[in-house]
């Protein structure tokens, strides 16, 4: 059976009175494959689990193949699901297991053992029919668990986070045979994950969900590069937050701040295919420029690379990460992380530099405590005396704070 | 010449000889320790012995004195078994019958407080139905009197629902209320038991089951059902094992005859004196609950298991 479309209209989902879910509106095309991502709690999970009807539906409208099921109990909403613990049933072996929802739909046992034996060759079980499910490992323990869900020929694959038992090996071959199997049979999948590199991945159109809202929906590059908001940006790694002043003009963006020297003029991005910065929303004013670790490079000369944004700082410390040198960098109040392919000593002065492209820039949010960030206070707190760096960055001369408002517009 | 020959052979060998040297303080350390165990677990054993083990030993072996003759025989099981072998077969039967009713009947509540989605009808249950659990067999035997009688609770209930008219009422007052009893005490045990292992599974494991398409009743019966099954063998064997001794109930419900073995237990002692035919049948019912336990350590063996 080919996918089935979903459409999923202002839902709202509770745990007794406490709201989990706040309107999710989510349209997943026939065939589509959709990564859930969020953090602990953020109610992925929740939204899965209501679509198979293990979770009633405070309000909204669910719909599959244009047939509602907001009401439907689960097992007549004919979708299949993988469990995050596999839900192997002990009492039965793999076979067993897998042919499970063939007998409840009453196949006649020849044809349920040819299916079997199909799945079983399909996810590369072979000879391990007979053997109980609670003496396999962990990764065939999940093969079983893929070939009882798709033993029913399901229009839909739930998947609950199935490849987080795995060690991290088999996880990413798995990842690659769950992605191809659902391509090879067309299946609508909708996949729940913490783990942005899996979604990213897998899916097709990633769903950032956050405290029970979608954050953002797109492609994997879509929501890597162009994230809507602060939040999505921290969630997809860009977990560097600097505050700065932005002036708009002429297609480009002006950004100033206390450690970058004067007024840097960078290139503005419209869509995906142009290099630039990506700024969303806001048409100038105090912003925060939010980059990623690897996106940034440190420049220890005095020549700095065009449409690059530096800020002057210096080395706390590094850790070897393999292919690169993970530096700390202290920018004023700011700690960075930045990576490097060699090892710069500690109090170093280096400049942090962002290619434009790497740079997004964001209102500021004043809900920002809950943004997945490492560094708690992405605002300065005033500047109680002189700061060396940024007197360094300043050609020697101790920034009087507060600083930002020298350097406005007007 | 070797540098410890000197000493004299009873004296301890020191360094060279570390085996003997080891050995020898570890070995006497370990009977200490031995004697120090036994005698810690000492007054347990001994309450075992002389309250629990001696009288059954002594009541077993002297089902086998024949008094009147003098010596060893079979006379008072063959006294039992002339006077008694309905009231056996009625005991058998009336226990297994129970039995089952309270298999069922703690699946059905076991069942539902596990995949009841009513959550309020789920808390009732819960709540109600371990109250038989604090009520004394004797308790239960006087109540049910009551409440099965030809004009007991549950006919005039009937009777004033207009089910039954008041001429058609018969008294449940026989095996049937025995049984009725003995479920009515028995499943809130065996549904505690139950219960409880049903409550520990993995949830997935059954929202699995729902979700390839199975109904809540087949959730139940398997899926659910076969990965409680130790417990609830353990649950109903106990009970069984309950059941087969009491003594108030079937003498307060049913006491003409047929009837069960410890009322005619009771009967040979208190009316006649007469232990050894009590003690035969004593060894009776004891072989029909030996034939359970049997049957269920087999069960656990087969598994390649412990039994739980």
């Amino acid at each position: 059976m080919n996918g089935l479309p979903i459409r999923i209209e202002n839902l709202d989902v509770s745990y007794g009175d406490v709201p989990v879910l706040h309107g999710i509106d989510l349209t997943v095309a026939p065939g589509e494959f959709i990564a859930l991502l969020g953090a602990s709690g953020c109610g992925k999970t929740t939204l899965l689990r209501a679509l198979a009807g293990f979770i009633p539906v405070a309000d909204g409208h669910i719909e599959v193949g244009g047939e509602p099921v907001g009401t439907l109990p689960p097992e007549r909403r004919n979708m299949a699901m993988m469990f995050q613990s596999y839900a192997l049933w002990p009492h039965m072996n793999a076979a067993q297991n897998i042919g499970y929802g063939l007998r409840l739909r009453r196949w006649p046992k020849a044809r349920i053992a040819e299916r079997v034996r199909e799945m079983v060759a399909l996810v590369g079980l072979e000879g391990l029919e007979r053997r109980n499910v609670t003496r396999l490992s962990g990764g065939q323990r999940q093969r079983v668990a893929l070939a009882r869900a798709l033993a029913i020929d399901p229009p839909i694959l739930l998947l609950d986070e199935p490849l987080s038992n795995l060690d991290a090996r088999i996880r990413q071959n798995m990842r690659h045979e769950v992605r191809s199997l659902q391509q090879r049979l067309g299946l609508t999948a909708i996949l729940v994950t913490h783990d942005r590199e899996e979604a990213m991945s897998m899916a097709d159109r990633m769903v950032i969900l956050d405290t029970g809202r979608i954050a953002q929906v797109g492609t994997p590059e879509e929501v890597y590069q162009r994230p809507d908001t602060a939040f999505v940006a921290a969630f997809m790694g860009a977990e560097n937050a600097y505050p700065v002043n932005v002036r708009r003009a002429n297609g480009a963006v002006f950004v100033s701040g206390p450690h970058v020297a004067g007024e840097t003029r960078l290139p503005f991005a419209a869509s995906l295919d142009e290099r630039g910065v990506h700024c969303p929303a806001g048409n100038g004013g105090p912003m925060v420029a939010r980059f990623r670790s690897e996106a940034a490079a440190l420049v220890e000369s005095a020549r700095l690379p065009e449409d690059h944004l530096a800020l002057a700082g210096r080395v706390t410390r590094q850790s070897y990460l393999g292919n690169v040198y993970r530096h700390s960098v202290r920018v004023g109040e700011h700690e960075f992380l930045v990576d490097h392919p060699r090892r710069i000593a500690a109090d170093r002065t280096v400049a942090v530099c962002i290619p434009a492209g790497a740079l997004n820039l964001f209102e500021p949010d004043p809900a920002s405590d809950r943004l997945p960030s490492p560094h708690p206070h992405p605002y300065p707190s005033p500047v109680t005396g002189p700061d060396p760096v940024a007197a360094d960055a300043a050609g020697g001369r101790a920034p009087s704070p507060p600083t930002l408002a020298k350097e406005t517009r007007q | 010449m070797r540098p410890f020959s000197r000493r004299p052979r009873h004296h301890p060998v020191p360094a060279g000889t570390a085996a003997t040297k080891t050995i020898r303080p570890a070995a006497s350390r370990d009977t200490h320790a031995h004697l120090r165990s036994l005698l810690l677990i000492a007054p347990a054993l001994v309450t075992v012995g002389l309250l629990f083990l001696y009288p059954l030993g002594y009541s077993l072996v002297w089902a086998f004195r024949d008094e009147t003759a003098g010596g060893w025989s079979f006379a008072n099981f063959i006294k039992a078994y002339d006077f008694y072998s309905l009231d056996m077969l009625f005991t058998v039967v009336i226990v297994t019958l129970a039995t089952l009713f309270i298999g069922v009947l703690s699946i059905a509540i076991g069942g539902y407080l596990t995949l009841g989605e009513n959550r309020v009808a789920v808390a009732a249950l819960r709540w109600l139905y371990r109250w038989p659990l604090f009520i004394p067999f004797v308790v239960a035997g006087q109540l049910m009197r009551t409440f099965l009688a030809k004009n007991g609770m549950m006919n005039n209930m009937l009777v004033g629902s207009g089910v039954l008219d008041p001429l058609s009422t018969t008294s449940f007052l026989d095996w049937r209320g025995i049984v009725i009893t003995f479920v009515w005490k028995q499943t809130p045990f065996a549904a505690l038991l139950v219960a409880g292992a049903m409550a520990s599974l993995d949830r997935s494991t059954m929202e699995a089951a729902r979700n390839l398409g199975a109904g809540r009743v087949r959730v139940l019966l398997e899926i659910v059902v076969p990965q409680v099954a130790t417990t609830l063998m353990v649950a109903l064997i106990l009970s069984y094992v309950v059941m087969m001794s009491v003594l108030s109930v079937p003498l307060m419900i049913n006491a003409q005859t047929p009837t069960m073995l410890t009322v005619d237990m009771a009967w040979r002692i208190n009316s006649y004196g007469d232990y050894p035919v009590a003690n035969a049948l004593g060894f009776i019912s004891y072989a029909m609950t030996a034939v359970i336990a049997w049957i269920y350590l087999r069960q656990g063996i087969r598994e390649g298991g412990k039994p739980a």
